[in-house]
């Protein structure tokens, strides 16, 4: 027995019977602060005979070690007592709707743009970027459009100087001379995109303006095959796997042997609707293997190497991903069409 | 090219193909199909009007008819008033759908039941007639109408400009036979045709003199005829084919081209004066009143067709009234010419005239059509509407067609394709297209071109006949991989992206907005200096490439608000497009530019707010690319507001403007409010940008002081930040001023500023009698550089 039996056990008592958290912390400045009975004794040890003192502390502290423990361990009950009523206590309606955050968007254009980057560069291709005033030769000769030549007619060109030498650039395709001469030796492999314009009457369907993205491989041994796999690669990687892609053969100047592309409608699944026009497939863009003359103007020899190029708008893969009726408004820059995005 | 289905037949077996599967071969084979109309008249039945009486009460004139249909009698009622009694009609019974899209019901007008509907010729797409019903020559009460006219379908095709030969019936027939893998029912070239005297030569006479621009021209006079209508059955095709019947020999031009893809003239031999053609330039001031009713201009570009006293036609394009066929006609010449494709689109653009002649002859056709044309014409003319045909046509030809010969491997088309195709199969294909394959020692092909086909000249060409015919679909996919020492090394960051993401994060939305303006709005904001302007542009409202990109989002700022969304917050990231001073014609530079718009309220605190947020996002912009802190630098700018307007600087070179827009731009924009906008050069920025630098953390703990001082208003705040780092030397690690401050308490002129500074040591840690030390030293020199009392 010591002399702080009696206050250990008034204590123990007293902490087992503490209302609450708050309770238990008064009842430990009472018994183990600065100013409780023990601590008091034992700074006063000064006034004790020499061999009591180790006596003396050495019970006070035993003392209140057994009061921290059971100081501990009715913390933990009322703390296991206090979670056990969380449901209750602090219960808040969860429907309530939250207030809107203050936040930007990105335009869906550029979102839609930005994937296809990232798509492809998986593949190994790279941004190509070129001007959208550009001379004739890029824009047309160079691409195996020769003036006169009956293809000119169905990309209604703006012309900047007088003898029409610098257009608005009606293709992306412009930039694939541009790349050949920059990159100059195989692999190249470039996506370039951008705006481009014709002088097309601006209604729901038609924009005198709007935007593309090229894709041109160059290599050794590039195949038809490989210009689908991509292509499917592509749609796939945008829309879905269940989005098939086909190609039907068509013509332009600067491919040989030239292709458009569709993509398996997908509301539909192929079986035809409204939004295919009973289709079942969604005209997606255009595509072939680069045309001998146009890998020569670029500065690539048609003999060792072949080439595959394809084109879309991005418009209209917006229109494929989201069902948007009407090209202007992307245009329009009404927030509550671009914030849906 | 609109196409009758039941027409192709002439060409190719149609047993067992129905018009959908036809459509969908050409459509993968590159004849792409726009549209089927399927005309199956199995459902309409034939009628016999037995008795026709005007409807009693109805308000508009109505007839009640009663109908025999074999089986029954029925009451039909219609507007038009010519089913008489007595004639044979094409009944629709209810619950049909007629071709032209209607569908049939029982109705009751004015007390009267009609139980069925009588058809016009335009209801069953047999022609355009829709103002009366369609009297039938033939049938029997209650048969079919499927008997009489059977199973058609109209194709309407886009034909691509390399391939004229499709734009005819036996072209697109030939590609259906080659994807279906069945011969051709015809050849190319129709049959001589024996003729009598006397000899055309003596009839005629035809003269060249541009024998680049007219590369043939053969003549074909036939006498005694006798112009009327042309068999119903041929009208009928015509009408699918979307060309309005005129008479027996107008028609048969009409048809051959339908067939050939080749246009051909018909004079009225005895109109055309003198005893000579010549095919000659048009001289300035001569004109031609041309079949169309129009009297046209013609200029030395143009070829004509002129007789001994002028123009009777422009060549390839249209033929002149005065020579017409008409019905009193006896003798024509049948013109079948070869033009020069370049020279008849500038004609045909020069007069704004598309014709089906210069729409076929634009695209430069094979000058061996001429001579088929002429044959199949005047076989035609002869059948329909008799007449002598003459020997000795006249056929001059002084730019012979060279054949085009092609040599291509086998292995070619299959490295090409990335597909293995039989040679037997592509052989095959090859000879059903019309192409003739030798093969020569080493397995190498010889491809003789088709005379038709002048869009085959290289071995990429023979690949793709190949590839479209062989399908496809049946091409694998797959992905490119090739071996090489090195690859072009793909950039790891795209700042464009993170520009986009920092300020959407802001709270701005991204507008994308044309590139095209009007000149007149960067004239009137003074904008236009550098500015290119389009010489043939849609309108004044897109003249002009834009020099900025504040005028395109005031005008977005513009609509948001007029559709109650005021103050939003924009940004672009585009192009501006800007002249150069050593070629303002030539290539534009075309900076990327960035800009960001903040519509406030309209007190002079929340336009502070505004720049504030700004230079918040700027700042942020910098951090995120890794470039230097920016310096701000009060300056001036025409759209700017004189007093709210900074010069964004990195590294003391000017990156860009910030500041509140000047409040009659904002007026001119009909915008409430302020704006506030910074614009960057996204080029000077990425220019800027340095690897980053990433410092250790610190192991000593920072001391914080706020410093208050109110000085003359006219010191701006960056100078005395300047001031503090140089008292304050290493141990200051941050100043920032968080408050400024004005009132009448202070006094006129003057402000207050405070800081917050940190303190802090890498080496150990601080006392605060150090610390209070250089604050002192940091209060004398504010005082003695700027005036400045402490607070």
């Amino acid at each position: 027995m010591t002399e702080f039996e009696n206050a250990v056990t008034e204590a123990v008592e007293r902490i087992a019977k503490a209302a609450g958290e708050e309770d238990l912390e008064r009842l430990r400045i009472e018994f183990l602060g600065r100013n409780s009975a023990i601590s008091q004794r034992l700074s006063g040890l000064a006034s004790e005979p020499k061999e009591k003192r180790a006596e003396i502390g050495k019970a006070g502290n035993q003392a209140k070690q057994r009061i921290g423990a059971a100081l501990e361990a009715r913390a933990l009950e009322l703390a296991g007592a206090r979670m056990g009523k969380l449901a209750e206590v602090e219960a808040i309606d969860v429907t309530f709707p939250a207030p809107p955050l203050d936040r930007g968007h990105i335009h869906v254009l550029n979102q839609v743009r930005s994937e296809v980057e990232t798509i492809l560069e998986r593949l190994g291709y790279q941004v190509e970027e070129g001007p959208e005033i550009e001379t004739d030769w890029y824009c047309f000769e160079a691409l195996n459009l020769p003036k006169g030549h009956a293809s000119r007619d169905l990309q209604e060109t703006f012309f900047l100087a007088e003898d029409e030498s610098i257009v608005l650039r009606t293709h992306t395709s412009s930039v694939q001379i541009r790349a050949m001469e920059r990159l100059r030796t195989p692999p190249i492999f470039v996506i370039a995109p951008g705006r481009v314009y014709r002088r097309d009457n601006l209604d729901a369907t038609h924009l005198p303006y709007f935007m593309q993205v090229e894709g041109l491989a160059v290599d050794e041994g590039l195949t038809v095959g490989d210009l689908k796999g991509t292509l499917l690669y592509l749609v796939q990687s945008l829309f879905g796997p269940e989005r098939r892609v086909r190609m039907r053969p068509t013509y332009f100047p600067y491919t040989e042997p030239s292709f458009e592309f569709d993509t398996l409608c997908g509301r539909c699944g192929g079986a035809g609707c409204r939004s295919c026009g009973n289709q079942g497939w969604l005209e997606t863009g255009g595509c072939g293997m680069v045309h001998p003359n146009v890998l020569r103007n670029g500065g690539v020899d048609p003999e060792k190497y072949t080439g595959f190029a394809w084109g879309f708008g991005i418009e209209r893969m917006a229109l494929l991903k989201y069902d948007v009726e009407d090209l202007r408004l992307f245009y329009e820059n009404d927030l509550r069409f671009n914030e849906q995005f | 090219m609109r196409v009758s289905y039941r027409w192709l037949g002439d060409f190719v077996d149609l047993d067992g193909l129905t018009p959908q599967e036809a459509a969908s071969l050409l459509t993968m084979s590159g004849s792409k199909v726009e549209s089927l109309l399927v005309i199956d008249l199995s459902a309409i039945v034939v009628g016999k009007v037995l008795e026709q009486r005007p409807h009693p009460s109805s308000r508009d004139p109505l007839w009640i008819h009663q109908v025999d249909l074999g089986a029954e009698t029925r009451q039909i009622i219609a507007g038009a008033p010519n089913a008489r009694a007595g004639t044979l009609v094409p009944v629709a019974l209810p619950g049909t759908v007629v071709p032209s899209g209607k569908q049939v019901r029982d109705a009751k007008i004015a007390g009267e039941e009609g139980r069925g509907m009588m058809c016009s010729a335009a209801e069953l797409l047999l022609g355009e007639d829709h103002s009366g019903i369609m009297l039938l020559a033939e049938g029997k009460p209650g048969q079919s109408l499927g008997e009489l006219f059977p199973l058609d379908a109209v194709l309407d095709i886009e034909v691509t400009p390399n391939r004229p030969d499709c734009l005819g019936h036996m072209g697109i027939g030939r590609e259906l036979a080659a994807v279906s893998g069945r011969p051709m029912k015809r050849d190319f070239m129709p049959p001589f045709i024996e003729g009598e005297d006397p000899p055309a030569v003596d009839l005629i006479k035809i003269a060249i003199e541009e024998p680049d621009l007219c590369t043939r021209f053969v003549a074909a006079p036939v006498t005694g005829l006798r112009v009327g209508p042309s068999p119903a059955w041929v009208q009928v095709r015509l009408r699918l084919a979307g060309v309005r019947p005129i008479n027996n020999v107008v028609d048969a031009t009409a048809y051959g081209m339908l067939e050939y893809g080749k246009p051909t003239h018909a004079f009225d031999l005895r109109r055309l004066r003198g005893d000579e053609l010549r095919v000659r330039r048009a001289r300035d001031g001569e004109s031609l009143l041309c079949l169309d009713g129009q009297t046209r201009r013609l200029s030395a570009a143009m070829l004509v067709v002129a007789d001994g006293e002028g123009p009777v036609a422009i060549g390839g394009v249209i033929g002149g009234e005065a020579s017409a066929v008409q019905e009193d006609t006896t003798d024509v010449l049948i013109e079948s010419a070869g033009w020069n494709g370049v020279n008849i689109r500038g004609t045909s653009r020069a007069l704004g005239l598309r014709t089906e002649a210069s729409a076929r002859h634009e695209k430069g056709l094979a000058p061996e059509l001429a001579l088929a044309g002429a044959r199949r014409v005047t076989a035609l003319v002869r059948e329909w509407a008799g007449g002598t045909v003459h020997r000795e046509w006249i056929d001059l030809y002084p730019r012979p067609q060279e054949p085009i010969r092609v040599h291509v491997t086998p292995e070619k088309i299959d490295a090409l394709l990335g597909a293995h195709v039989p040679l037997t199969e592509s052989r095959a294909i090859l000879d059903r297209l019309g192409f003739q394959t030798r093969v020569q020692d080493g397995g190498d092909w010889d491809v003789m071109v088709p005379v038709f086909r002048l869009d085959v000249a290289i071995p990429e060409d023979v690949v793709e006949e190949v590839g479209r015919i062989y399908g496809v679909d049946r091409i694998p996919p797959t992905l490119p991989g090739r071996r090489h020492e090195s690859w072009t090394p793909a950039p790891t960051s795209r700042p464009q992206e993170t520009i986009r993401q920092v300020l959407a994060g802001a709270g701005f939305a991204e507008a994308v907005t044309p590139a095209l303006v009007s000149s007149a709005l960067l004239e009137k904001l003074g904008l236009a200096g550098r500015m290119r302007r389009l010489l043939n542009p849609m309108s004044e409202e897109l003249d002009a490439m834009r020099t900025s990109l504040l005028p395109s989002l005031l005008q977005v700022a513009r609509l948001n608000q007029n559709r109650g969304r005021p103050q939003v917050r924009l940004f672009e990231l585009a192009r501006v497009y800007l002249a150069r001073s050593q070629d303002p014609s030539g290539l534009a530079d075309e900076p990327l530019t960035v800009a960001a718009l903040a519509h406030t309220g309209g007190t002079p605190a929340a336009g502070r707010e505004g720049f504030l947020l700004l230079k918040a996002v700027t700042d942020r912009l910098a951090h995120a690319l890794s470039l230097p802190a920016p310096a701000y630098e009060r300056a001036t700018d025409a759209l700017f507001h004189p007093g709210r307007t900074a010069a964004i600087l990195l590294d003391g070179a000017q990156v860009g403007l910030l500041g509140e827009l000047h409040p009659s731009l904002g007026a001119d924009f009909d915008l409430d409010g302020r704006v506030v906008a910074v614009q960057l050069d996204l080029g000077s920025l990425l220019g800027a940008a340095k690897p980053r630098q990433v410092r250790p953390l610190p192991r000593f703990p920072a001391v914080q002081r706020d410093l208050a001082v109110v000085l003359p208003e006219d010191q701006p705040t960056a100078a005395v930040q300047t001031a503090i780092r140089e008292v304050a030397g290493d141990l200051l690690e941050q100043v920032r001023a968080f408050d400024e401050y004005r009132s009448p308490e202070l006094g006129a002129g003057v402000k207050s500023l405070a800081f917050a500074l940190t303190f802090r040591s890498p080496e150990r840690t601080l006392t605060d009698s150090e610390v209070d030390q250089l604050m002192d030293q940091t209060r004398r020199r504010l005082e003695s550089e700027f005036g400045a009392k402490s607070r």
